[in-house]
C-alpha cells in the first residue's frame, strides 16, 4: 500500500506521501503529570512491551514500576483500539546506602525485561544500579469464604462457637493485581548495571556493568557466572567499557556486547567459560574526514538490539543508527542518520554534557523498521525497505484523541521554511531516551521526562 | 540553543577546522582541553563518578595532549615540551624523544598557554593515571600497591596561577628527600574531618578501611582559603615545616618522573 494520498484540506488538494510502513501515526494516549515542574522521582528511566504486547511496563528513577495493560477493544468502537490502563504500581527498588564505601546506591530503574509468560501469572526483572530482582505479577479475582478457624474479619473463632465444619467456597471478588518480588539477585556487580537480558533458554539471563557481564540462572540468587571481565590490571589503562549487551533472541549460547568506542562484541558462551575473546568483533573504520576532538565520545554505543530474526543487529551511537549483518563484521549493511545537524554543534553537546546522553533503539515486529529519539521531544523511525524516514513529536499540543501526528522537520540550511524548527531552538532538555514498539502492531511508547505518550497507527 | 551550563563562545564553532597547525585548532583544542580537565574534576568531586563518563572524558584529553604533541609549535618559546607519557610504557620514550626540552619562557599573557599546557600536560598522564586509579579503589575497594590521590589541586594549574609556575621551579631539592610516609606524619586530624564531610566521606563509617579511603582521597590540607582544595604560593616558603602544607600532586609528580624537575639554576 506504498504511494501517495490525496486529500484536500483547507488550502486545497494536499499530496501525503505514505511513510513508515505505510503508517499515519496518531496520537493515542499520554500518561503522567501535565506540570511543568517534573520531580525528579517521575523521570521514566526504561519502557518495555511484554512479549505479547498485552502489557508495558515503565521504570522511574524513583525506583517505582508501573505496568499498564491494553484493554479490550471495545465492540461498540472498532475502530479503535483499546486503551492501556495502569494494571499495577510498585516500588521496585529503594535508595540504599553502600556502608563500605559512603556512598548512595540510586533507586532508579535502569532496565526492565519480562520473562515469557509460562503460567497466569506474569514475571519480570527490574535492575538498579547494583540489584536485579524478578517480580511476581499476579491477578487475585476471587476469595475464599467460610473458613472454620477465621471469621470473615480474619479474626480467630472462638473454638467453642465452632459447631459444624464446612468447606470454605471460592467466590469472585474485585479483581487485585500483585506484585511479590520473588529473588532478588544482590552483591554480584562492583560497577553500575547498564543491562539486562533474558535468555532464549527462559533459564538464565545476563546483567553487564561497565566492566563486566554476569550470567545467572533464574531459580538461583547466590551465585553468578562471570562471562565477561573487561577490567585491566591495572586501572590506569581503562580506555574502554561496556556500554550495553544482549542475549541472542535465538541462539542461547551466544551474546553480544558493546563499548564506549564504538565496537561489539558477539561472544559464544560454548567456546570457553570466559568469554574475554570475542568470536566475533564489528567495527566500522573511522571516516577520517569527519574526526573531531568528540570522534570517539560519538562513537560509543548507547544501545544494542538483536532483530526478531537474530540475523541482524542495531547499534545506537551519539548521531546514527547502524544495522549490522551478524555475518559481517567489517561495517554495518545500513547506517541511518538520526540528527546529523548536531555534528557542528558537538562542542556545545561536550559542554553542556548532552553529548552522553544515551538513547536507545528498537525494531518494529517484523523488523521493517527502527525507530529511536532525539531532543525536542521528537523521535525518528526509518523504514529500512522503503528507505523513508519521519521525524515525529511527542507533544501535548498535538494530544487530541486519534490527532494524526505532523512530520517535523529541523531546518539545517540558512533558509528555515515554514514549520520548521532551527537547530538552535531545540530544546536539549527535551530528551526521548527510552522508546518502545509493540511485538505485533504498530503501537508505541514514547518516553517523554515525566509522561509516557501511546502513539497508534490510523486503522480505517 | 537552550543549553545547560555556561555559554562560551568559540569562533567559528561550526567550521570543521581539521588542519593542525592553524591558530583556530590550537584555540579549539585548548577550549576542548579546559573543558575536559574542568568536567573531570568536576565529576571527581562526586562521590560516585560514572564510569563511562569518566573514561570518555579521560580519553579526549589524552588525544587532546597527544595531538599537541604531535602539532608544531605556536612559536619557538612557547613549545611544548616533555609532553605527556601515554600510559603504556612503550609509548613512553616515544613520546617523549618527539619533544623538545623544556622551555624557559617568560610569563608574557600569550604564552601563557603554553606554559600552562606544559604544567596540565606534563601532570596530565598523571592526572589520568591517579584518576583512573581512584576510581578503582572508589569502587572496587581493593587496596592498590601504591596508593594515588586524584589530582584535586590540578584545576589550579589550568588556569594562570602565579603559584602554579613559581611552585614548579622551588619544589626540587625539597621533594628529592620527601617520601609519602614522612608527608603524613603532620595530619591535623581536625581539618582531616571537615575536608572528609566535604568529599563525601563519613569518617565514621566502615571503620578501617575509611580511614585507607582517607589516605587516598586527602586534599592537600592548607590553609583555609576560598577553594577547599586550592592551593597558594604560601606554603612553599615555609616547606620545611608540615606535611600538610606540601601539595600531593607535587608528591605524585615526583615520584612518577624523577629527575624531571631541573634545579633551579
Amino acid at each position: 500500500m506504498a504511494g501517495k494520498i490525496v486529500f484536500e484540506g483547507r488550502k486545497g488538494i494536499h499530496l501525503l506521501f505514505l511513510v513508515c510502513v505505510c503508517v499515519m501515526w496518531c496520537f493515542s494516549q499520554v500518561k503522567g503529570a501535565i506540570d511543568e515542574d517534573v520531580a525528579e522521582a517521575d523521570i521514566i528511566s526504561t519502557v518495555e512491551f511484554n512479549y505479547s504486547g498485552e502489557l508495558l511496563a515503565t521504570g522511574d528513577k524513583g525506583g517505582r514500576v508501573v505496568i499498564f495493560q491494553h484493554e479490550q477493544e471495545s465492540k461498540n468502537r472498532p475502530h479503535l483500539r483499546g486503551e492501556y490502563n495502569v494494571y499495577s504500581t510498585f516500588q521496585s527498588h529503594e535508595p540504599e546506602f553502600d556502608y563500605l564505601k559512603s556512598l548512595e546506591i540510586e533507586e532508579k530503574i535502569n532496565k526492565i525485561r519480562w520473562l515469557p509468560q509460562q503460567n497466569a501469572a506474569h514475571f519480570l526483572l527490574s535492575t538498579n544500579d547494583k540489584t536485579i530482582k524478578l517480580w511476581k505479577i499476579s491477578e487475585r479475582d476471587k476469595r475464599a469464604e467460610g473458613y472454620n478457624l477465621k471469621d470473615e474479619d480474619g479474626r480467630l473463632r472462638d473454638p467453642f462457637r465452632i459447631t459444624s465444619l464446612r468447606v470454605p467456597v471460592l467466590m469472585p471478588m474485585d479483581l487485585m493485581v500483585e506484585a511479590s518480588p520473588r529473588r532478588i539477585f544482590a552483591n554480584a556487580h562492583t560497577y553500575h548495571i547498564n543491562s539486562i537480558s533474558v535468555n532464549s533458554d527462559h533459564e538464565t539471563y545476563l546483567s553487564a556493568d561497565d566492566l563486566r557481564i554476569n550470567l545467572w540462572h533464574l531459580e538461583i540468587t547466590d551465585r553468578s557466572f562471570n562471562i565477561v571481565d573487561i577490567k585491566p590490571a591495572n586501572m590506569e589503562e581503562l580506555t574502554e567499557v561496556i556500554t550495553a549487551a544482549e542475549c541472542h533472541p535465538h541462539q542461547c549460547n551466544v551474546f553480544v556486547y558493546s563499548s564506549s568506542k564504538g565496537t561489539i562484541r558477539l561472544c559464544d558462551m560454548r567456546a570457553a567459560a570466559l568469554c574475554d575473546r570475542h568470536s566475533k568483533f564489528f567495527e566500522e573504520p573511522e571516516d577520517p574526514s569527519s574526526r573531531s576532538f568528540f570522534s570517539e565520545i560519538i562513537s560509543s554505543i548507547s544501545d544494542v538490539k538483536f532483530s526478531h530474526s537474530g540475523r541482524y543487529m542495531m547499534t545506537r551511537d551519539y548521531l546514527s543508527v547502524k544495522v549490522w549483518d551478524l555475518n559481517m563484521e567489517n561495517r554495518p549493511v545500513e547506517t541511518y542518520q538520526v540528527h546529523e545537524y548536531l555534528r557542528s554543534k558537538l562542542c556545545s553537546l561536550y559542554e553542556n554534557d548532552c553529548i552522553f546522553d544515551k538513547f536507545e533503539c528498537c525494531w518494529n515486529g517484523s523488523d521493517s523498521a527502527i525507530m529511536t529519539g532525539s531532543y525536542n521531544n521528537f523521535f525518528r523511525m526509518f523504514d529500512r525497505n522503503t528507505r523513508r524516514d519521519i521525524t515525529l513529536e511527542a507533544s501535548r499540543e498535538s494530544s487530541k484523541p486519534r490527532a494524526t501526528l505532523k512530520p517535523r522537520k529541523v531546518s539545517t540550511g540558512g533558509k528555515r521554511k515554514k514549520d520548521e524548527i532551527s537547530v538552535d531552538s531545540l530544546d536539549f532538555n527535551k530528551k526521548i531516551l527510552h522508546t518502545a514498539w509493540h511485538p505485533k502492531e504498530n503501537v508505541i511508547a514514547v518516553a517523554a521526562t515525566n509522561n509516557l505518550y501511546i502513539f497508534q497507527d490510523k486503522i480505517n | 540553543m537552550i543549553l545547560k551550563g555556561q555559554k562560551r563562545k568559540l569562533p567559528s564553532e561550526d567550521v570543521e577546522v581539521p588542519d593542525q597547525s592553524s591558530p583556530l585548532w590550537e584555540s579549539q583544542r585548548q577550549f576542548v582541553f579546559s573543558v575536559s580537565l574542568n568536567k573531570y574534576q568536576r565529576s571527581q568531586e562526586l562521590p560516585e563518578p560514572s564510569l563511562r563518563r569518566s573514561v570518555l572524558i579521560a580519553n579526549t584529553l589524552r588525544q587532546i595532549s597527544l595531538e599537541a604533541c604531535r602539532s608544531p609549535p605556536l612559536d619557538q618559546q612557547a613549545s611544548e615540551p616533555s609532553c605527556s607519557s601515554t600510559l603504556s610504557p612503550q609509548n613512553n620514550a616515544a613520546n617523549r624523544s618527539c619533544c623538545s626540552g623544556e622551555p624557559s619562557v617568560p610569563m608574557t599573557e600569550d604564552e601563557d598557554w603554553g606554559l600552562m599546557a606544559t604544567d596540565s600536560d606534563f601532570s596530565l598522564s598523571a592526572a589520568i593515571s591517579s584518576i583512573l586509579t581512584a576510581l578503582d579503589s572508589t569502587v572496587d575497594g581493593s587496596p592498590q600497591a601504591a596508593p594515588r590521590t586524584p589530582l584535586r589541586s590540578l584545576e589550579n594549574l589550568s588556569g594562570p596561577s602565579e603559584g602554579g609556575v613559581a611552585m614548579e621551579a622551588g619544589r626540587t631539592s625539597y621533594m628529592d628527600d620527601v617520601t609519602m610516609e614522612d608527608l603524613f606524619q603532620d595530619i591535623d586530624s581536625s581539618q582531616l574531618e571537615k575536608d572528609m564531610g566535604v568529599l563525601g566521606l563519613r569518617s565514621g563509617a566502615g571503620g578501617c578501611s575509611a580511614g585507607n579511603d582517607v589516605i587516598r582521597y586527602l586534599p592537600p590540607l592548607t590553609p583555609p582559603s576560598s577553594h577547599p582544595f586550592s592551593f597558594s604560593a604560601e606554603p612553599l616558603q615555609h616547606c620545611s615545616c608540615t606535611a600538610a602544607a606540601v601539595p600531593q600532586v607535587l608528591v605524585f609528580l615526583t615520584r612518577c618522573y624523577p629527575g624531571t624537575f631541573e634545579p633551579r639554576g
